[in-house]
């Protein structure tokens, strides 16, 4: 199996052979096809050093506790796992760097100087898992609270309320837990006081009207003047990585809509895929489009709040009204079609729960229809103000360079010039079937990164009118034995199907042991599901990889120097749900 | 209609008045205003989290910079305020001489432009310039 | 002999400053509902007027906090210096012929220092809160107010040198011809910026500025006392609508024809509400600048023009005096 992947490999799996010698790597096969390399922790930063001119973009870094992994196939013997993986843009690859460590030597060494976005992915291992990344500049805890006793995504830490002890917030306790809170300038390197100026200590967030969730920046400032700034997440942590482990391959859907709570459908498109290629489950024509017709939607929808919430975040009041409606309009087609508005939960492993209505076009028709006059007053009631304008040109601006080492994805990134897309760049779900252009822009500055995203909604609409003019016949859920709710037509028939149906629905369908991640271009970004299967009725470890994530950690990159009104401006430019960042 | 004998104690009537309201609204609040006292109750506001430093602290240059010119400005205003209202007895001579004044006002104002004074904040990024530099130079190197 | 009427009308004036300001918050939200394509307040009496009768009674009895870390004593003086003042400034209004608590030969002058005394209120009750949002709300409202305070005088003296007065009624008087809202663009443009920056409603709100400072100068108060805050900046508008009326647009006279057709008080009310809801449709419009363009667009912008719009004002009006 390994020549023949080797035989298989790109060209810089061989480059890496060269350089390092083959014994050095063991490879594994994924349902994915993504290269898969472990490697020993002695050479995992000469490794990752080497691979840095050849992949832009740490995509993901998470951890794997594989002590009670029973289906390993051949990899090496780990009880837990460091997993990088890395994007090449230019080339279109990817590749997964594994590190294998044992539990009385959880140790590694930082790769934070050679991508500065590894920061967070390597507190975030430390926060689950107790992996401590050597040199690291500051390895606190970053999604649990500051108190939280053990590594929550440990196989033996308690997965719900009812294994723990009874939950209690005294005063005592409440005070703990807001001293643990307090900040602490002294452990990010800040002074109170330089030459002749005194620095004020800020916390923006997590209860404030512009930080959109729990979300909270501890700034130095000085007047009004960024000098630097902390972000800090993990209020809206609710342990969705967590419950994967637990709740079956189907009832896990609906806790995926509440991953990027405005993306709705759009987060079951992104665990769904990764499911499907794990099973081997082929979809048929018309669930395809009607994935991605409502995906569309969803990021209409979930761009208009956007919008909305940052023209209204740069002061100017009355705009998201018009947003909102508009979004409540659209909700309206949401539930004629799904019974439900923000989290529909929809979609199923092979399909979609049910057909589409009858007359459901008609809905669609009259919005996509209204729309692009109404983006048209919005552009000059709002993006061509001058004081808006003044307000974001200019602001907050990254590089194309920058935004790649800090893994920002999607909008965000193609507001530098780049244009990677994922529906163009890996059709995925049947995009390749679809006529739409992907917008860029030059700037990467606030403006820009506004205006790109309600460009994305003119080019959604033209993908849902191509949906709603050629939606194709047929079933709208594959006959494959691991699709969710099992076919019911012949189960009061024969015992077999009976059965089948009554295993299927009460504990879903068994994945086949594997790995698989699927990219979609969700609406802030990148999102895919890292699904690991240990070859039962769920996940063994399910990881979230979201685009909300990094680009929070970049916002003192962007901020410093600036006042904080150019902050909020930049926060609400950055299009993000805490949901989404802290899972 | 205007004289410097109008009657002016309806003005103290009204000062009185205005002063009796707000010392009424302050006075009911006070007793009918509930009174609650929970443990964050006497904190500071700052985003629900315990505040590090307190906002006694010297404050940055700019806004004294602010002071200086209302002061400067607003008492030059002063005797505009004067020329204004006897603008027709003074005539070409009074015009010509505010002329002078108001040039002396604006070069002063020119002047503090200039000299940057009336620009606040920066408005790049600290390591734009940088960062930007570096793009450029990789992209030659492609 | 003590005349009883200009008891009654500032026993009035008292109490329609206080009703109106309460009227006004129902108005601006049920008018910014509107054109923002919802509903507003609706639910209590007619219209959801009752809304202001509900407010009122809440805000009565809300907690009378005032925070250990604050002071005390400037704390509670903060919110009343700016009902006082601006109340105030209604002192000098001319509503009506004969409707006016005092006619003072300074009035303009007045109400500039009553105007220019609501800084202390807002920058006091900023730097009282001893809370670092609350500093730089106040710190932002000194710098803004005091900017705009410069030119706001300024902005006046063209109507001040084609009047010849700063008392209200003389101005009004000079007026019978033609209204200064035409002779003094400039002026009257300068002046309703500075107005909206004195009394900080959106756009120029950056002392509260929620987006940016949760609720800047005034994080710290609750109940009367934050109710008292609301007060002074809805009779603050009150006080630059009456005051823009009656510079620029003729006080309580009617346009030419039509002055027979109705009272002057009414005259004068039907201009304030228009002004009132031209800034309540600012509010909804605009966009908030950032601290540092305000205050370029003071100095850079408003100060010239206001110095220019003097120098202009001054050679035209002599010109003309010699001419004719």
């Amino acid at each position: 199996m390994h020549t023949a992947r080797k035989l298989a490999a790109s060209s810089v799996e061989e480059r890496l052979y060269r350089e390092f010698g083959d014994t050095l790597f063991v490879s594994q096969s994924c349902a994915d096809q993504i290269p898969t390399l472990w490697v020993d922790r002695e050479n995992i930063l000469a490794v990752l050093t080497f691979l840095k001119p050849h992949f832009c973009m740490l995509y993901d870094l998470f951890g794997i506790d594989e002590r009670t992994r029973s289906c390993r196939d051949n990899q090496p013997t780990a009880d837990y796992t460091v997993v990088y993986q890395l994007l090449s843009m230019r080339r279109n690859e990817d590749l997964r760097i594994k590190v294998g460590l044992s539990e009385s030597d959880l140790n590694l060494p930082t790769c934070v100087a050679i991508w500065p976005n590894a920061n967070w992915y390597e507190r975030e291992a430390w926060d689950m898992f107790g992996v401590t990344f050597c040199g690291h500049p500051n390895l606190f805890r970053i999604l649990l609270p500051p108190t939280w006793e053990g590594h929550a995504l440990r196989k033996d830490h308690p997965a719900r309320a009812t294994e723990m002890g009874p939950f209690e917030m005294g005063p005592e306790r409440v005070a703990r837990e807001q001293e643990a809170l307090r900040f602490k300038p002294e452990d990010w390197g800040m002074q109170p006081k330089e030459d002749d100026h005194e620095y004020m200590f800020l916390n923006l967030g997590p209860n404030h009207p512009s930080v959109h969730g729990v979300f909270r920046i501890a700034l130095q400032l000085d007047g009004e003047v960024i000098i630097d700034s902390v972000p800090d997440i993990g209020y809206h942590h609710r342990g969705a990585e967590k419950m994967g482990e637990r709740q079956t391959w189907h009832t896990y859907i609906p806790y995926t809509d509440r991953i990027d709570y405005l993306g709705g459908v759009m987060n079951n498109l992104a665990y769904i895929q990764s499911v499907e290629l794990l099973a081997g489950v082929k979809v048929p024509d018309r669930a395809k489009v009607i994935r991605i017709m409502l995906a569309e939607l969803f990021r209409v929808a979930s761009h208009l709040v956007f919008y909305g919430t940052f023209v209204q975040d740069i002061g100017q009041m009355s705009p998201v009204f018009y947003m909102f409606a508009d979004r409540e309009r659209l909700f309206g087609i949401i539930e004629a079609i799904t019974g439900g508005r923000m989290h529909p939960a929809w979609f199923r492993i092979g399909g979609v729960a049910q057909d589409l209505p009858n007359g459901w076009d008609k809905m669609i028709r009259v919005f996509i229809d209204s729309m692009p006059a109404r983006l048209d007053h919005y552009d000059k009631m709002a993006m061509q103000n001058k004081i808006l304008k003044e307000r974001t040109v200019g602001i907050g601006i990254y590089t194309e360079q920058e935004a790649l080492e800090w893994g920002i994805t999607g909008p965000g990134l193609r507001a530098t010039g780049n244009d990677w897309d994922v529906r163009k760049k890996r059709p995925y779900g049947g995009y390749d079937q679809f006529e739409f252009e992907v917008p860029t822009s030059n700037n990467g500055d606030c403006y820009d990164r506004a205006e790109l995203r309600i460009e994305e909604i003119r080019q959604s609409l033209k993908i849902i009118r191509q949906c709603v003019d050629n939606m194709p016949a047929g079933a709208y859920k594959s006959d494959h034995s691991a699709t969710t709710p099992p076919p019911k037509e012949r189960t009061m028939q024969d015992i077999e199907t009976l059965i089948h149906h009554f295993l299927n629905v009460s504990w879903g369908p068994v994945i086949p042991a594997g790995e698989a991640s699927v990219m979609i271009e969700a609406t802030k970004g990148i999102n895919s599901y890292h699904l690991i299967s240990d070859g039962s009725t769920s996940a063994y470890r399910t990881r979230i990889r979201t685009p909300s994530f990094p680009h929070l950690q970049q916002i003192p990159l962007i901020s410093r120097g600036l006042l904080i009104p150019d902050l909020i401006a930049i926060i609400a430019s950055i299009d993000f749900v805490m949901a989404d960042v802290d899972r | 209609m205007s004289s410097p004998d109008a009657e002016i104690w309806p003005l103290a009537v009204f000062t009185l008045m205005v002063l009796v309201l707000v010392i009424t609204m302050l006075l009911m609040s006070w007793l009918l205003g509930q009174r609650r006292r929970e443990d964050a109750t006497n904190e500071p506001f700052e985003s629900g989290i315990v505040s590090v430093g307190n906002s006694q602290i010297r404050i940055s240059v700019e806004f004294y910079l602010v002071a200086i010119f209302f002061v400067i400005f607003d008492l030059e205003t002063v005797f505009i305020f004067a020329w204004a209202v006897a603008f027709f007895e003074l005539g070409w001579h009074g015009y010509i001489a505010m002329l002078i004044f108001i040039g002396v006002l604006t070069v002063a104002l020119v002047y503090e432009w200039r000299n940057g004074a009336l620009d606040w904040g920066s408005k790049v990024r600290v390591g734009l310039k940088e960062a930007q530099t570096l793009e450029a130079q990789q992209a030659t190197h492609l | 002999m003590v005349e009883w009427t200009p008891v009654l009308l500032a026993l009035g004036i008292l109490l329609g400053g206080v009703a109106g300001a309460a009227i006004l918050t129902w108005w601006e939200r049920r008018l910014l509902g509107f054109w923002q394509d919802r509903h507003g307040p609706n639910r209590i009496g007619p219209w959801g007027i009752g809304l202001v009768v509900a407010d009122m009674i809440k805000l009565l009895l809300k907690d009378d906090w005032v925070p250990p870390f604050a002071d005390r004593a400037v704390f509670i003086f903060a919110p009343t210096a700016i009902v006082v003042s601006m109340m105030m400034g209604f002192a000098v209004v001319p509503f009506a012929p004969d409707m006016q608590i005092v006619d003072l030969n300074i009035g303009l002058l007045f109400f500039l220092g009553m105007t220019s005394l609501a800084v202390y209120s807002v920058l006091l009750g900023g730097l009282a809160s001893n809370n670092k949002y609350a500093l730089l709300g106040g710190l932002r409202s000194a710098s803004q107010m005091v900017s705009y305070e410069v030119f706001m005088g300024l902005s006046l003296m063209g109507v001040v040198m084609m009047s010849g007065s700063f008392s209200l009624v003389d101005i009004v008087a000079a007026q019978s011809d033609v209204w200064f809202c035409f002779s003094q663009v400039l002026g009257l443009l300068v002046f309703v910026v500075a107005g909206i920056a004195e009394s900080h409603r959106l756009p120029f709100d950056l002392p509260e500025a929620e987006h940016e400072l949760t609720a800047g100068f005034h994080t710290e108060y609750g109940g009367m006392k934050f109710a008292m805050f609301m007060l002074g900046e809805y009779l603050g508008l009150m006080l630059i609508s009456c005051m823009i009326v009656t510079l620029f647009f003729g006080g309580w006279m009617g346009p030419d024809l039509l002055n027979e057709w109705l009272p002057p008080i009414i005259w004068f009310a039907i201009k304030i509400f228009f002004v009132i809801n031209f800034f309540i449709l600012l509010r909804a419009a605009i966009p908030r600048p950032r601290y540092d363009q305000l205050m370029s667009l003071g100095w850079k912008i408003m100060l010239p023009i206001t110095l220019f719009n003097l120098v202009v004002t001054g050679g035209v009006l002599l010109w003309i005096e010699e001419t004719v």
